[in-house]
């Protein structure tokens, strides 16, 4: 760089200065607007409320919704299906389910095949619900359920157990129905 | 027979031009080129192939079909083609073939994410099936033995496990049974497949037919790690893998290391991991309070131990069990000398030799390597079992003979399972290996004036002792000497007459001339895993560090300490990974000398009859997955142990605790890491010099192959004049008694829920004909021995064991006469 008179390239930008504040253009600016913006807010206002009253009310979800897990039990025999083959646990992208699987035994047949879950924990802080769990299972034996409410008070409380997985949510969530 | 020589060839693989050693497969050649063959039944540690899998299928420009890749040796100018669309279509239809009768049960099988079959099947196969029909079934899931499940649906019939056993192994066990897709896996007789090495089928198995029933649905390759590390339960030092899970050891593979284990590792040290995890295992410092062990803080076990090690002096005594690493000896043997001012300390399990012994049999000139067994013209199985003293050794020498026509001579006075594999095998009486070494001596060195004498007092045969001494001298033909490898047992050189015996074997090496002979020398099997190690870092009487003479006139030791203790002249010992009642010889005295003893400070995992009857003070001790150190295996590779599992409980290392009771004796030796002891070790002995762990590395470094190995003492090799050996016990009526240990003994197996079915029973091995004549049979039980120390056993009648011999796991007794009789019926458990 010379030590000459610096001419500007095209790469400048000019820089448009706002008007003066005060006198009737400042008065227009001031109520003027805020009257355009308010006209939007008045017209939704006869509309009637949009907001939901949660938790009372909950708002529906698609059926392809990736809520937390569900574990699935064969309908007829009870079994379970999972069979702790722990493919989901290589699947997930977070890492957060853990499998120890463990023999069937004929007094204690707790899946259909060999083997089966004897411990199934899902750390749901961790998930972040990609549904690659789902996709990977051979069995179907997991899925991706609807349930979106998953606070707690401790960390801990969100890992959540086979027991847990494999019982039926309390409150189900509503679904979205067709076309809605 | 010697190495071969490597010559290389040229062939064209896939257009490329590869060099690769001549008559290599066409499947390892190609290796060189990085073209990869899919091969399941090929593996060249089982020897020849067998090409039954027809998964290597090659197109060969010249020869009109496919050929195998596993059983075509590659030759000069060769064209081979892997990719064409027709070595393609083979390929396809050997993994649609394979794949008819395999079940598709993956989400179950124990092997599913490290399976051979699933890997070729996705990068080889043509990802369809054109079968309908039912496949075939069996029953399932078995159990090959308690160690081993086996299912058979799953079975691709490569044959591996079945050539290992008739092979490798040589245990003849396993079989195929019956014709066609009906073939099967079995024992011949139906019988479980119990046997030494039987764990080795599972990890050669490409599909899960055969699986680890001990690991068993445990864990999925991608929920573990591997940690390398080495096995420390036996001399063999194997390199293993532990597959760590949440920080638990769930499996053993091994870490193939030719030159240490070829690849190959025992049930025990594949099983007895388990060990590392049961409720057994002393897990707090222990102090005796009252007459009961209690459990108490660090804090105080250490300041009652250094109170109890520093008050008796030089009236206490430390002894070093096998599984000491170098670091613990080293700083055991500091602590002993330098903090509590004593110079009694023993790391062999009975009498010492003088230090110019120590260092002839350790000379560098003299050792030979295990890979040696495998190359050399003649072998000498001296007084040991290897199958029991150090498992893998014996499937090197199994491979020597198989393989390479290794002559293998067989001298011991158990009868060795070596036998069948040997041109020559000799009996003599039990303790009495002196004499037969002097004997060979004899017979080596032409003397014939007292060699009838030497013969009668090994309790021996002549001819025997000459057929041993003709296949050793010959060994080479017509070409001189030939590489003669000695594989002699550490229990040679005990008792008394140990040093006589010891310079007798180096007679014996002088007459074969293998001083300096490449390919040749001694190997040693000592009595402790690291009994090599121990004896380098100097935890012997009257040698330090580097195998440095000590002056202390009176040191005593393993013997002399036992005798010391009970005669009150000791009043403390410090066990280190050692109980005298399990491990060393006389027991009944031991027993005195531990009740004698006013302070016995111990270091164990396990709460062992002695400790738990006579330890004042326990450390817990870590396991050889926890630990941090050197290992030296008997042919002088160090070996780095590598911690893979945090300490469970309240253990602490062991160099940790051994540098705590320096610092309270008053000698702070300045160690705050485990690294820091090793380098003062490498600093302090000459032959270490310059060792760093990072050399060390994962394969270890053989140190008489370094130029610091100058720094071992000179010693003189012979010959020395010997003098006549005691004669063999007469069994005048009675009946020669000779100990052994087995390959499950200690506590480790005992431990492991896997193994406890191996833990073995109190027998006694005899003659038919002695049984016969004291009106025993088989499964009888009998008592042995004087009425102080009887022992009650189970007859095992065992047509080799020589008339008036008996034999027997047991250190409760002497070798020497005993009586066998029936034991009193109210007596039978």
């Amino acid at each position: 760089m010379s030590d000459k008179t610096w001419t500007p390239g095209d790469d400048v930008i000019l820089v448009q200065r706002g008007p003066e504040p005060g006198g009737a253009g400042g008065a227009y600016r001031a109520f003027g607007e805020t009257l355009r913006g308010l006209k939007t807010t008045f017209a939704r206002m006869v509309e009637g409320p949009q907001t939901i009253q949660y938790p009372e009310e909950k708002t529906p979800v698609f059926p392809r919704f990736r809520g937390r897990h569900r574990l699935h039990r064969f309908e007829d025999s009870g079994l379970e299906k999972c069979v702790g083959c722990s493919l989901c646990a290589a699947a997930c992208p977070a890492d957060c389910i853990r499998v120890v699987a463990a023999e069937n035994t004929p007094e204690n047949r707790v899946s259909a095949g060999e083997r089966y879950a004897a411990v199934y924990e899902i750390n749901l802080s961790r998930c972040i619900f990609c549904g690659y769990c789902e996709v990977a299972c051979p069995f179907d034996a997991i899925t991706m359920g609807h349930d979106y409410e998953l606070s707690d008070y401790s960390r801990s409380d969100l890992i959540f157990t086979k027991e847990m997985l494999l019982a039926e949510p309390l409150d189900r969530t509503p679904l979205r129905a067709e076309g809605e | 027979m010697p190495r071969p020589e490597v010559n290389m060839v040229t062939l064209t693989i896939d257009g490329r031009e590869v060099s690769a050693p001549e008559n290599v497969m066409l499947v390892d050649g190609a290796k060189y080129g990085d073209v990869e063959i899919p091969v399941f039944c090929y593996e060249p540690k089982l020897g020849q192939p067998v090409g039954a899998c027809r998964m290597c299928l090659v197109e060969v420009e010249g020869i009109p079909k496919l050929q195998t890749g596993c059983s075509t040796p590659v030759k000069d100018g060769m064209v081979v083609h892997t990719q064409t669309q027709r070595v393609k279509d083979a390929q396809e239809a050997v993994v649609e073939f394979l794949l008819i009768n395999h079940p598709l049960d993956c989400p179950v099988c124990d092997k599913g994410g490290e399976c051979p079959l699933q890997d070729i099947s996705f990068g080889w196969g043509g990802g369809r099936s054109r079968f309908v029909e039912p496949k075939r079934h069996f029953e399932k899931p078995l159990a090959l033995s308690p160690l081993i499940a086996i299912d058979r649906e799953r079975c691709i019939l490569c044959y591996r496990c079945v050539r290992f056993s008739q092979e490798v192994s040589e245990d003849y066990q396993l079989v195929l049974a019956a014709r066609t897709a009906d073939t099967y896996v079995a024992t011949f007789d139906g019988h479980p497949y119990v046997a030494p090495f039987s764990g080795n089928i599972i990890e050669l198995c490409p599909v899960g037919a055969l699986t680890s029933r001990p690991y068993r649905f445990r864990a999925r390759p991608w929920d573990i790690e591997g940690s390398g590390s080495v096995c420390t339960l036996c001399p063999s030092q194997c390199n293993v893998e532990l597959t760590v899970r949440d920080e638990r050891v769930l499996r053993v593979i091994s870490r193939v290391h030719e030159e240490v284990d070829d690849g190959w590792l025992c049930d025990k040290g594949r099983f007895a991991y388990q060990a590392i995890h049961v409720d057994e295992r002393i897990t707090q410092p222990l102090v005796r309070e009252g007459g009961t062990l209690r459990g108490v803080s660090w804090e105080r076990a250490l300041d009652e131990a250094a109170r109890g090690l520093s008050r008796a002096g030089s009236a206490s005594a430390a002894l070093a069990g096998g599984e000491t690493t170098n670091e613990e000896g080293f700083l055991l043997q500091r602590l002993t000398r330098e903090a509590v001012g004593s110079a009694h300390m023993d790391s062999r399990a009975g009498g010492s030799l003088p230090v110019e012994l120590h260092a002839a049999l350790g000379a560098p000139v003299l050792q030979a390597t295990v890979p040696d067994l495998q190359y050399a013209h003649a072998i000498l199985v001296l007084d040991t079992e290897p199958v029991d003293d150090m498992p893998i050794v014996d499937l090197r020498i199994r491979k020597g003979v198989r393989r390479n026509r290794v002559k293998l001579a067989v001298a011991t006075s158990r009868p060795s399972s070596l036998d069948r594999n040997a041109a020559v095998s000799v009996r003599y009486a039990p303790g009495c290996g002196e004499a037969f070494v002097a004997a060979l001596n004899a017979a080596l060195g032409g003397e014939e004036k007292n060699f009838a004498e030497l013969v009668a007092a090994a309790g021996t045969t002549a001819e025997g002792v000459r057929a041993v001494a003709d296949l050793l001298a010959g060994a080479g033909g017509t070409g001189g000497p030939g590489d003669v490898v000695i594989l002699w047992g550490e229990r040679l050189t005990h008792g008394r007459r140990g040093a006589a015996a010891a310079r007798g074997l180096l007679n014996v090496a002088g007459h074969l001339a293998l001083a300096g002979r490449e390919g040749a020398g001694l190997l040693e099997v000592p009595a402790g895993t690291n009994g090599r190690g121990l004896r380098e870092v100097g935890v012997l009487p009257r040698i330090g560090p580097g195998m440095a003479q000590v002056a202390s006139p009176g040191a005593l030791g393993a013997a002399g300490i036992r005798d010391g203790l009970a005669a009150g002249e000791l009043s403390a010992v410090h066990l280190l990974h050692v109980d005298p009642l399990a491990d060393l010889s006389g027991r009944a005295a031991w027993k005195r000398g531990l009740e004698a003893a006013t302070t016995v400070v111990a270091h164990s995992a396990f709460l062992t009859e002695g400790l738990r009857e006579h330890a004042t003070v326990i450390f817990p001790a870590e396991s050889y997955a926890e630990k941090e150190g050197t290992v030296t295996h008997p042919d002088g590779r160090v070996q780095r142990l590598r911690p893979a599992i945090g300490h469970p409980g309240e253990v602490r290392p062991g160099w940790q605790v051994l540098a705590e009771l320096m610092k309270r004796a008053g000698h702070d030796p300045g160690v705050l890491t485990g690294a820091m002891v090793s380098r003062r070790l490498f600093e302090a002995v000459g032959m270490y010099a310059g060792l760093t762990l990072e050399e060390l590395g994962g394969r270890g470094v053989r140190w008489p192959a370094r130029a610091q190995a100058a720094a071992w003492p000179q010693a003189d090799l012979g010959p020395f004049g010997l003098e006549s050996p005691p004669a063999a016990p007469s069994p005048n009526g009675e009946l020669r008694l000779g100990t052994f240990r087995s390959i499950w003994a200690g506590p480790a197996v005992g431990a492991s829920p896997a193994l406890r079915f191996l833990v073995p029973k109190v027998r006694v091995e005899m003659a038919p004909a002695d049984a016969q004549r004291r009106n025993v049979t088989h499964g009888d039980h009998v008592t042995l021995g004087a009425d102080g120390s009887a022992v009650e056993a189970t007859v095992m009648l065992r047509d080799a064991v020589p008339e008036g011999t008996v034999f027997m796991e047991t250190n409760a007794l002497d070798p020497g006469l005993v009586d066998v009789r029936k034991a009193p019926p109210e007596s039978r458990r």
